[in-house]
């Protein structure tokens, strides 16, 4: 047993831990609670932290895991502006550049907490909001160029001093929203669940004394890091590489992003390099390094702990590298705002990279996410509408289980919308929606498989679409086949049929138009020919594997027909003897 | 003759019983081992018991039962073979779900896997029909499709099919005629259509709460059927026997016998149902629930007397649309283990040692340390007098393990480290009490603790105090206060309809005549369980929204509505919003989502017994004197035993009550008085 640091008592520190759960708890039901604007409430696309003096986390409550790198980017951010903190204060930033967020949209509310007139920390969220200006509703621009096409950017900005709003801050951010009221509405939940948070860290203060307490979240991360760096430990030494690619930024079309890792670990110490990765993009395709961080460190929770607590000290266990200028850290102002499909890649590079030495956690490549926005002026109240969705599609297969069918992946975890709700809204008519049959890879476990949605306009709307993996299929692992890519067709099979990019905005739809969204099945894992053939029949009768399929891919003979199906077991071994190559 | 009440609630390990006398209101209670291959036997072993005391069964005027049997088939896996019908093209609502994971450490797990699904995608058959989000027939059923369909699903086996079609909660003609072919090609075979178990707007939640009452159905069906044989054998003839469902209600044999899906909540919504009768019978309206048991807590916030109801939640992971109490569950209890790990982490929870091997002081082979062992080295059990003595404890293994687990490898002597295991464990539990409380809104300062459960009184008082609670409240037999909620409630029957309409357009008799067709509805339910007009009370309400937001808030109105009463009701709504969410919209239009009722049939109350003093001295309750550890101190304590309490008495910690079936500790600076109902009430004192 490793010694335990004797100057903290083990019951306190548990105490200690478990109250500093219940506070980002409280500090998230909060705004969840009060979230003006269903992004907040529904998508809960929304995270709340404790950080010590220095800005470091303490304790998240993980709903996003990326933000885990953006808060300590914006406190420092904050730190570096100011001398002057007092209690009282609140401060803002959304800067990609100047602080952490993924993108402008995602405002930082971070306030300062005393305890007998000392800093002792700061309690902060991050909070999608709806749209804060540029070219397009949402502000979310597929064909950014530079982040001036992003809305609008605030560095770090005083909001309040002695708890009074600085009037001027909002008025700026009004006059500059789509939706100011919303946003506004948001902020102020952001600020309520802050000064919560202050009130139940003073509470806990007050309790267990403040040394006690500041001295036990040292060493809450001291811990998570030295859990972090025991399990590294464990791992095979050596240099490992992967690349993964993003279909493309969404303004060079068609043409691939590269993202490429190097693994270098030896005992407990890793890192990432990120520079093979490509040069910057010029849409908005980047990554600030703070997400890519956040996007390793993802990784490698899953691989050690899903139960870990949560704090920066897991961001001591491991060093990331990063080339300037390259698509993991752009020169301002290169764009960032579609930073989602290439997290995702970063993800699955990470996971490739180690799955050979993680072997019980291998998993193969998923189908990232993507979002459909239909907007017209056809609501059924009569309005101006936006129909927003965003799919999943199949997951990887990963050792010793297949990979989920229909479901959101990595980073990402939103819910589908209701069929009956989005007909009862939007000018819209869901024609299908369903499992795409052989869409999930073959291997020795299956991958997911993808959604199939299909459209009918009522009216005339524009559409756009980001997605990803239309052109680069998902991988599968250790000798497992590729997932199926996802793609999206206008008017299918009539004569008007056209296939658009896997990134598009403002496709016009005229009434009775409509579309199929495919998504991406999971890549498969280990040799398909190794897969129990009952399993491959059961996976027919189910309609997740064709016959054909099974007999093409997994070298499995079946017999009988619909619920019936069998296996040959005797032609099944002579074909899958001939498929395997001879020595 | 007297009349008596019988009501049992089934756990894993004793069915507990309460007989009511109705003439004297006494109360008297049983443990009898569960019999879990077949539940009823051990029921009619309780309801033996009762005859033997030379009660006649045709006396026995009452029974209700809280049940797990749909539960735990629902847990484990073993309801029917079942079918599935969904419109044609549209599969994937059942397969993809929510689509998304739970929040929390479930993001990160690679390894995380959703609930298999109840029916397979090869049982489930697509139905060439589809109706509008208006209810209009856009395709019509394919009549000749579907037999050849329902055919094929018996051919597979099938016992029972769910069928769930696109705006059936609307235009449900096609559900109802899928069940009329049904009959007709698959006689037996038993039919759940959505449009009758919850009709209501999104597909995925009416299809999941559905499919699990297909699933559950035709096993409680059974269930029921041979219970009922059992106590008709017995000679108990009242036609008034309920069994309780997750809303806090109870309903008929028949009636529970048809929606399965309704009583997957049965037995914790028992002791829910006791706690809102103590909350008005002893004057403390506003209550949190403590049920401790032995692998988890369940709490629950009562405020006004009546429990918070969700209309949706989740059981095991499984989506399920309709009322229920609303209550939270933490892996906490007698038997959850305790261990240091490598990096000198102590970690408490969320593991238990279950009933096998069970805690080391059981002496069935357990070497790893529970809290019921931490409970016993405090000296806060005692070792002689668990389950009414029935079961010694061994205090020296308790020890044993505490001391080679946690003590010594944290360098701390044993009575520290039970100590410091039984704080981290509260300070979880009052997580799970702020989350359904301060977290919501509510004002711990106006709450008492209600404790229950084997484990609840031991906790208790630590965790009011922490919580800055008013105080705590034991009730007289908190080991079976589940099975005493039985006595004590009603009937209720929810009734669902969903149709959006924007409120700016609807009419106050547009929305009267839907009240109207569901109260239709409730009232011949409730006339067939033999309810007369004058037992019949209905609750009306609206789910309304903010036009395009995810979610409803219900909001209770009068029926049938006034003219203008939609004005009224729009500002409620505004009002509720601004409650619950610090902000409204009044300017943004609104909509009725679903409307719904509630048919409660009444049951004629029994008044919990009020007891005079009988002039006992306290003394008189003394047992013994037995050393407990409080905040690191040895504390020579009176131990009094519960039953010989007198009605009135005052005392003050350090104390300890033991009774059969649990321990109350009452540390220093608490003060005990036992009130007209023989409840504990515990303050803290002035000190």
């Amino acid at each position: 047993m490793e010694a335990p640091a004797r100057a903290i008592d083990a019951v306190e520190l548990e105490i200690i831990k478990a109250s500093l759960d219940g506070i980002v708890q409280e500090m998230q039901n909060s705004l969840f609670r009060t979230g003006y604007s269903t992004i907040v409430r529904e998508s809960q696309d929304a995270s709340c932290a404790l950080l010590d003096a220095r800005g470091e986390v303490v304790a998240q409550h993980v709903v996003l895991p990326l933000h885990i790198g953006s808060f300590p980017a914006c406190c420092a951010a904050v730190l570096r502006t100011y001398d002057d903190i007092a209690e009282g204060d609140a401060f803002l930033i959304n800067h990609p550049y100047e602080g952490g967020s993924p993108h402008a949209p995602d405002m930082c509310v971070i306030t300062p907490a005393f305890h007998a007139g000392a800093l002792v920390g700061f309690c902060a969220s991050i909070a999608h909001k709806g749209d804060i200006g540029g070219p397009v509703p949402g502000s979310c621009s597929g064909q950014a160029k530079e982040t001036f096409n992003e809305g609008l950017h605030l560095p770090a900005v005083r909001y309040q001093r002695g708890f009074q709003r600085m009037v001027e801050i909002e008025r700026i951010i009004a006059a500059n929203s789509r939706t100011p009221e919303l946003v506004l509405g948001d902020i102020r939940g952001q600020l309520g669940c802050a000064r919560l948070g202050e009130q139940r860290l003073r509470e806990l203060l007050d309790k267990v004394g403040a040394a006690v307490a500041l001295a036990s979240f040292e060493h809450l991360m001291a811990l998570a890091e030295r859990r972090m760096r025991a399990a590294i430990a464990e791992w095979r030494d050596g240099r490992y590489e992967a690349e993964r690619f993003v279909d493309d930024d969404g303004v060079r079309l068609n043409q691939p992003v590269r993202i490429h890792v190097v693994v270098e670990k030896k005992g407990d110490q890793i890192t990432f390099d990120f520079s093979g990765s490509d040069d910057q993009a010029v849409g908005p395709a980047n990554i600030r390094p703070p997400l890519a961080k956040a996007a390793v460190a993802y990784c490698l929770i899953a691989l050690v702990d899903p139960h870990i607590f949560i704090n920066s000290g897991l961001m001591r266990a491991f060093e990331i590298v990063t080339r300037e200028g390259s698509i993991m850290n752009p020169r301002f102002p290169a764009p960032v705002n579609t930073y989602n499909p290439t997290v995702h890649a970063t993800v699955e590079a990470v996971f490739a990279a180690l799955v050979d030495i993680v072997s019980s956690k291998a998993r193969a490549d998923s189908c990232g996410s993507r979002s459909i926005i239909i907007g017209g002026r056809g609501g059924r109240a009569g309005q101006g509408y936006v129909q927003y969705e965003i799919l999943g599609g199949g997951a990887g297969a990963r050792s010793g289980k297949d990979g989920a069918s229909g479901t959101s992946v990595n980073q990402s975890n939103a819910k589908i919308a209701p069929i009956e709700i989005i007909e009862s809204e939007f000018p819209t008519r869901v024609l299908r929606f369903e499992l795409i049959p052989d869409s999930g890879g073959a291997g020795a476990t299956r991958g997911g498989l993808g959604i199939r949605r299909e459209y009918l306009n009522l009216d005339d709307a524009r559409f756009s679409i980001r997605s990803t993996k239309h052109v680069i299929a998902p991988n599968g692992a250790a000798g497992g086949g590729k997932g199926r890519t996802g793609d999206i067709i206008v008017n299918p099979g009539r004569a008007d049929e056209k296939r658009l990019p896997t990134r598009y905005a403002d496709y016009p739809l005229r009434k009775g138009d409509g579309f199929r969204l495919d998504t991406p099945g999971g890549g498969g894992l280990g040799d398909p020919l190794t897969r129990d053939p009952a399993a491959v029949a059961a996976d027919v009768r189910e309609g997740y594997v064709s016959r054909a399929a099974a007999e093409r891919d997994y070298g499995v003979v079946l017999t009988g027909a619909g619920r019936a199906v069998a296996v040959d077991e005797t032609k099944t071994r002579d074909l899958r003897a001939a498929r395997r190559p001879t020595l | 003759m007297a009349r008596f009440r019988l009501t049992v609630d089934t756990g894993g390990t004793f069915s507990d019983f309460v007989y009511v006398n109705e003439d004297t209101r006494e109360i008297s209670v049983a443990k009898v081992p569960s019999t879990p291959d077949d539940p009823s036997r051990a029921i009619l072993a309780g309801v033996e018991l009762l005859i033997a005391r030379g009660v006649a069964p045709t006396d026995i005027s009452y029974v209700c039962h809280g049940t797990t049997v749909g539960t735990n088939a629902l847990l484990e896996g073993k309801g029917v073979r079942a079918g599935l019908l969904v419109t044609k093209g549209f599969r994937g609502v059942y397969e993809v779900a929510e689509q998304s994971r739970p929040h929390g450490p479930t993001i990160f797990d690679i390894h995380y896997t959703r609930p298999e699904m109840l029916v397979p995608p090869s049982r489930t058959g697509e139905v060439e029909e589809r109706v509008s989000f208006e209810g209009e027939i856009l395709t019509p059923l394919n009549e000749d499709a579907l037999r050849e369909t329902v055919r094929e699903l018996v051919a597979d086996g099938v016992q029972s099919i769910a069928v769930c079609f696109l705006f059936s909660f609307l235009a449900p003609a096609h559900e109802r005629r899928a069940r009329e072919i049904i009959a007709e090609e698959a006689p037996g075979v038993e039919v759940s259509l959505s449009s009758e178990i919850v009709p209501l707007i999104r597909e995925y939640y009416r299809l999941s709460t559905t499919v699990i009452n297909t699933y559950l159905q035709p096993i409680l069906a059974r269930y029921i059927a041979n219970l009922d044989a059992r106590l008709k054998s017995a000679g108990v003839t009242t036609p008034q026997k309920y069994i309780m469902q997750s809303n806090g209600g109870m309903s008929t044999f028949a009636e529970t016998a048809k929606k399965a899906v309704a009583t997957v909540l049965s037995g914790p919504a028992g002791g829910i149902t006791a706690s809102v009768h103590a909350a008005r019978a002893s004057g403390f309206p506003n209550l949190i629930t403590f049920d401790m048991g032995g692998t988890s807590c369940d709490v629950a916030l009562i405020k006004d007397g009546e429990p918070t109801i969700a209309n949706r939640g989740k059981v095991e992971g499984r989506d399920i649309a309709l009322p229920m109490i609303d209550i939270n569950t933490v892996s906490a209890g007698g038997g959850t283990l305790a261990r240091v790990d490598r990096f000198g982490e102590l970690i408490v929870g969320p593991q238990s040692a279950g009933a096998q091997p069970g805690p080391a002081c059981y002496g069935r082979g357990g070497k790893r340390p529970t809290i019921t062992d931490c409970n016993l080295a405090l000296g806060y059990l005692s070792p002689d007098n668990f389950l009414g003595g029935q079961m010694k404890l061994d205090t020296a293994a308790a020890i044993a393990a505490i001391e080679t687990e946690i003590a010594r490898p944290l360098g701390m002597d044993v009575s520290r480290a039970a100590e410091g295991v039984t704080r981290i464990i509260n300070v979880k539990m009052q997580e799970a009490i702020k989350a359904i409380s301060t977290m919501r809104g509510h004002d711990l300062r106006d709450f008492m603790l209600l404790a229950f459960g084997g484990a609840g009184p031991l906790h208790a008082c630590h965790m009011a105090a922490e919580l800055g609670m008013k105080g705590v409240l034991v009730p007289p037999h908190p080991g079976v206060y589940s099975a005493m909620g039985l006595v004590m409630s009603d009937v209720k029957h929810d009734y669902i309809r969903s149709r959006l309409t924007p409120i700016a357009r609807a009419t106050e008799a547009e929305v009267n005549a839907a009240f109207a067709e569901l109260e239709k509805a409730a009232r011949a339910d409730l006339a067939r369980e033999d309810f007369d007009d004058s037992a019949i009370a209905i609750e009306y309400a609206l789910d309304m929204r903010y036009a395009g937001q995810g979610y409803e808030m219900t909001i209770p109105c009068p029926a049938p509505l006034a003219p203008g009463a939609l004005k009224t009701l729009r500002a409620a709504f505004d009002e509720e919003h601004r409650k619950s969410f610090g902000h409204t919209a009044p300017d943004e239009a609104v909509e009725i989502v679903s409307w719904r009722l509630r048919g409660v049939g009444r049951v004629p109350p029994v008044e919990t017994p009020v007891y005079a003093p009988t002039g006992a001295p306290l003394s008189a309750a003394l047992r013994e004197t037995r050393r407990a550890r409080f905040n690191g101190a040895d504390i020579d304590c009176p131990v009094y035993q519960r039953e010989r309490l007198d009605v009135g008495v005052r005392f003050a910690g350090p104390a300890l009550i033991d009774q059969l079936d649990c321990t109350t500790v009452l540390p220093p600076g608490f003060d005990a008085r036992v009130d007209a109902g023989k409840n504990i009430i515990i303050t803290q004192g002035a000190a």
